[in-house]
């Protein structure tokens, strides 16, 4: 392995001094002397026609110093739908549509406000799951959509019926998958500060700042140049603060513009819960033909959709999981049909993993299933049919490098799988299973690129400015990379200031998202940073009258390959290079886009998880004892950062695995908007966890990497299902496995 | 009406003129602007907004301004000795890799600061105990466990002796 400085090293977080000592500002942290409050009227009813409103109590109440209505902010908006409003006039679709706001002097009046406009409503029939919503006569929805499909990808490879009436076996189950919460501790967020010159400035706790700028520069027919987002500290996003824009958004920047005054809107923990978008409801029905030799012969997935009152990410999102499922084995026929479907619960968006967790979740939990059913090793039953690098997968997607079987040798031998299984403990049981997941995506349905920017510029004491597309959500992008940074230019860490989060000095991004920015993000760092080099030798090569091909950069310092003793310093390069007749910035920028024509992604990582359960038969109580990760990120740039990625992934796997899920009222209002309610898990929950990282240095992303975050998390609720059963005979179809649920099954079987 | 009272922050002595209704949250992140204490959900379920009370961990999302009158409080900003040094809980943390997003670091520092005084040789279970009022979407907490255990050792050797940033 090549030997390196800084690449493949845990060095301490960039941001961890600010962090720890509470010096990091967040965008909850921003406030303005004249700042306004602002709230929105959300809708108490799931579906229903609006009549009629009146505003006028609320724009008397003293302190009051705007109230707009969707009059004021004539925008549509959407993922891949264009079926968003931020204010409704019309019709309202879910508890919580957004139908007025108001700016005031502080935050209570402006609530205060809110409860004074009155909305009449006519009320119409709700629908608040998916399969109702397709049955024939249920409410529509939106106009003209029948049946409330709103979209429908689908996959197809080979033909899985005929495989299926040739094969030994075929299986079919059916899974579901509640809607689950991100639970940002950082709610989402944003100030509006208009000046007098009409210049917008626009804070917003997001993963995608350049594309605010771009939405806002449309709606509002400005220049980009006249909008400046600031995204700061960002206390969690998992996908929420992506492609998305909110309606608290279009409230503050419209509200701000109205009164001449920075507008602040912040969501409370209860709206953050249902508003903040939602992992969707998937129920999965999953068809598989496999022959005595364990070799899976075709496989059909049914995935629906629950998109909630609008599309957002859920077209996108049905398509991606079923592109990806298709990467995980080597399918002879592979067949899938996605249903995005509406109903009158609150939308969904990107959370962790986009739509792969639930989707894995079914066909990973239904190979258990059908190992234990035809009495083979779930283990070798992977193995057997896994997919190895150069596969082009039954979806279309190359392959380039893959450690999925390692993974899963890795995990086992961990664990102890053989030896375990051998000699099972009552009540205890191991579960295991692996996935997929992609390192940066490209879809149909949005802009044909997957790209990233960075910036170098080398200040005059040789020290570096890097500007980066990429934004620091807590994953430690911003540390990664720095290392990257300097790796290539040979300068001390501690010498470059990586900057991120500003549309002003930042360059153009596509976004935080999508487990692409060490692999993407950081390739456009490594591109640019090597150009930087590349001019640093060039000029120090005329100084010194060497050939720049006989430099290098080290320390700090140019050096004369062979002959350290010949050396110039970084900023005496620098200095030469600008203040010398025609001098010249040492300055570079790069605009890297992932080689993925054609493809979903440029690259995949592969994982595997085995877990370690103890059921209490008289409760169904489970308890995890212990959690085994192997993850194939193709190279570890920081293990501490990795691994940290890991630790979480697993946490928010095992809370969707046994305690997390969204719950509705009869009439489709929160019933579970705390804490309290919505079962997080906390430090007392959390068993042990071994994280391993397996390298194969892929070849198109910086150093060999790809991605991690999505991929720490899934397969874990799989892995678990499959460890209850071990431990107690009963699978559970229906996420989360609570006591009940366990408990029930345990009866019913007697 | 407002009332007027006296804090001591940190060390430093405030005195203020609070509506009865504003919380001890609201009043050292909007008033004193020291926003490294943060608001996670309002409703003490978090932990986000733990400070010290009199050295005693509490949420300022639950307390009363006016219910602290005289007090002293303690909160992130005070918990570095100088601004040469961290204490060695913020150093364990960054050398364990204990922090990712940050939000929830604070609230959890200043329970292991109480937890530590209170019993500065807690075992693994009491640490995550101590830490039982706090939620993390990060880190999956283990690393905060190890970060706190850690500083436990350092400070029963050198008894709080800051580390050098």
């Amino acid at each position: 392995m090549e030997h390196f400085k800084y690449v493949g090293k845990s060095v301490p977080r960039v941001d961890a001094n600010v962090k720890v000592t509470g010096e990091a500002r967040y965008t909850v942290d921003i406030a303005f002397p004249n700042m306004l409050w602002g709230k929105l009227l959300r809708s108490p009813l799931a579906h229903a026609r609006i009549l009629h409103i009146d505003t006028s109590k609320a724009e008397k109440l003293p302190g009051v110093k705007a109230v707009i209505t969707g009059k004021d902010t004539p925008f549509t908006y959407g993922v891949t739908h264009m079926d968003q409003k931020p204010l409704h006039m019309n019709k309202v679709r879910h508890v919580g549509d957004a139908i007025a706001a108001v700016a005031a002097v502080d935050e209570e009046t402006a609530q205060e406000a809110v409860e004074l406009i009155k909305v009449d409503y006519e009320e119409l029939p709700a629908v608040f799951h998916p399969l109702d919503a397709m049955l024939p006569g249920a409410p529509v929805i939106h106009e003209g959509v029948e049946g409330n499909v709103a979209a429908r990808p689908s996959y197809e490879n080979g033909d899985v019926e005929k495989a299926f009436a040739e094969s030994d076996y075929v299986f079919e189950d059916t899974f579901e998958t509640p809607p689950i919460a991100h639970v940002c501790p950082e709610p989402h967020v944003c100030v509006a500060k208009w000046d007098h010159s009409g210049k917008l400035t626009f804070y917003v706790s997001s993963q995608m700042p350049s594309l605010a700028r771009t939405h806002f520069a449309n709606f509002l027919k400005m220049p980009e140049s006249r909008i400046r987002v600031i995204t700061n500290y960002v206390g969690g996003a998992f996908g929420s603060k992506t492609l998305s824009r909110f309606p608290i958004e279009f409230a503050s920047v419209i509200l701000s513009r109205k009164t001449g005054r920075p507008v602040k809107f912040q969501h409370t923990r209860e709206e953050e819960f249902h508003y903040s978008t939602l992992q969707f409801r998937f129920v999965i029905t999953v068809k598989t033909g496999i022959n005595k030799d364990g070799i899976i012969t075709g496989r059909h997935f049914k995935a629906i959709c629950e998109c909630g009152g609008y599309v957002s990410h859920g077209a996108s999102i049905t398509s991606v999981a079923g592109a990806l499922q298709g990467v995980l084995y080597r399918y002879k026929n592979y067949k899938y049909d996605g249903y995005a479907v509406y109903t009158n619960v609150p939308y969904g968006g990107a959370w962790r993993g986009l739509g792969n967790p639930p989707v894995h979740f079914a066909g990973e939990a239904q190979l258990n299933m059908i190992a234990a059913e035809i009495g083979v090793d779930p283990l070798e039953l992977r193995l057997t049919n896994a997919t190895h690098a150069g596969d082009t997968s039954a979806t279309g997607a190359l392959v380039r490098s893959c450690g999925l079987s390692k993974c899963l040798e890795k995990v086992a031998e961990e664990i102890g799988w053989k030896e375990k299984r051998t000699n099972p403990r009552p009540n205890h049981g191991l579960g295991i299973a692996c996935g997929v997941h992609f390192t940066g995506i490209r879809l149909p349905t949005m802009p044909d690129t997957d790209f990233a920017e960075a910036k170098i510029m080398v200040n005059d004491d040789g020290s570096v400015n890097l500007t980066t597309s990429c934004v620091d959500l807590g994953q430690g992008s911003n540390t990664v990379l720095t290392q990257i940074a300097a790796e290539v230019l040979g300068i001390d860490m501690d010498r470059i200031n990586t900057i991120y989060g500003d549309t002003e000095t930042c360059p153009m991004e596509w976004g935080t998202r999508a487990s692409r920015v060490t692999a993407i993000g950081g390739m456009a760092v490594k591109k640019a940073s090597e150009n930087a080099r590349d001019q640093i030798l060039r000029a120090a090569g005329e100084k010194l009258e060497i050939n720049p091909d006989d430099l290098e950069l080290k320390d700090n310092k140019v050096l004369v390959k062979g002959n350290p003793s010949i050396h110039m310093s970084i900023s005496e390069v620098a200095r030469f290079n600008r203040y010398r007749e025609n001098g010249q910035a040492i300055m570079a920028t790069n605009h890297w886009d992932a080689p993925s024509h054609g493809n979903i992604s440029s690259a995949f990582s592969f994982g595997a998880k085995a877990i370690e359960v103890e059921v209490d038969p008289g409760t169904g109580r489970t308890k995890v004892l212990r959690v085994v990760v192997a993850n194939d990120l193709g190279r570890a740039i920081n293990p501490a950062g990795a691994c940290g990625q890991i630790e979480g992934g697993v946490h928010m796997g095992l809370g969707m695995a046994s305690t997390e899920e969204i719950m509705l009222n009869e009439k489709g209002g929160m019933a579970n908007n705390q804490f309290l309610d919505y079962r997080v898990l906390t430090p007392l929950d959390m068993p042990p966890i071994t994280p391993i990282l397996v390298e194969t240095n892929d070849p198109v992303g910086a150093f060999g990497a790809k991605g991690i975050g999505e991929m720490a998390l899934i397969g874990t609720p799989d892995a678990f299902v499959s460890a209850v059963h071990a431990a107690a005979g009963v699978w559970i179809r229906k996420l989360p496995v609570t006591p009940e649920k366990v408990l029930l099954a345990m009866k019913a079987k007697k | 009406m407002k009332h007027q009272i006296k804090l001591n922050v940190n060390g430093d002595d405030y005195e203020l003129f609070v509506d009865p209704w504003r919380t001890l949250n609201e009043v050292l992140r909007e008033d004193l602007n020291l926003t490294g204490t943060k608001l996670g959900c309002a409703v003490g379920d978090c932990g986000a907004c733990t400070v010290l009370i009199d050295g005693k961990s509490v949420s300022s999302c639950l307390t009363l301004a006016v219910a602290v009158d005289g007090k002293s409080i303690t909160t992130v900003e005070g918990l570095a000795p100088s601004g040469e040094t961290l204490h060695p809980i913020q150093a364990a943390f960054i050398e364990k890799g204990a922090i990712q997003c940050g939000f929830c670091t604070a609230g959890m520092e200043m329970s292991a600061l109480h937890l530590l005084k209170k019993n500065p040789s807690p075992t693994e279970l009491e640490i995550r105990e101590g830490l039982s009022g706090h939620l993390c979407r990060c880190t999956g907490y283990n690393q905060i466990v190890e970060a706190i255990a850690d500083a436990s050792g350092k400070l029963r050797v050198d008894g709080g002796e800051g580390v050098k940033r």
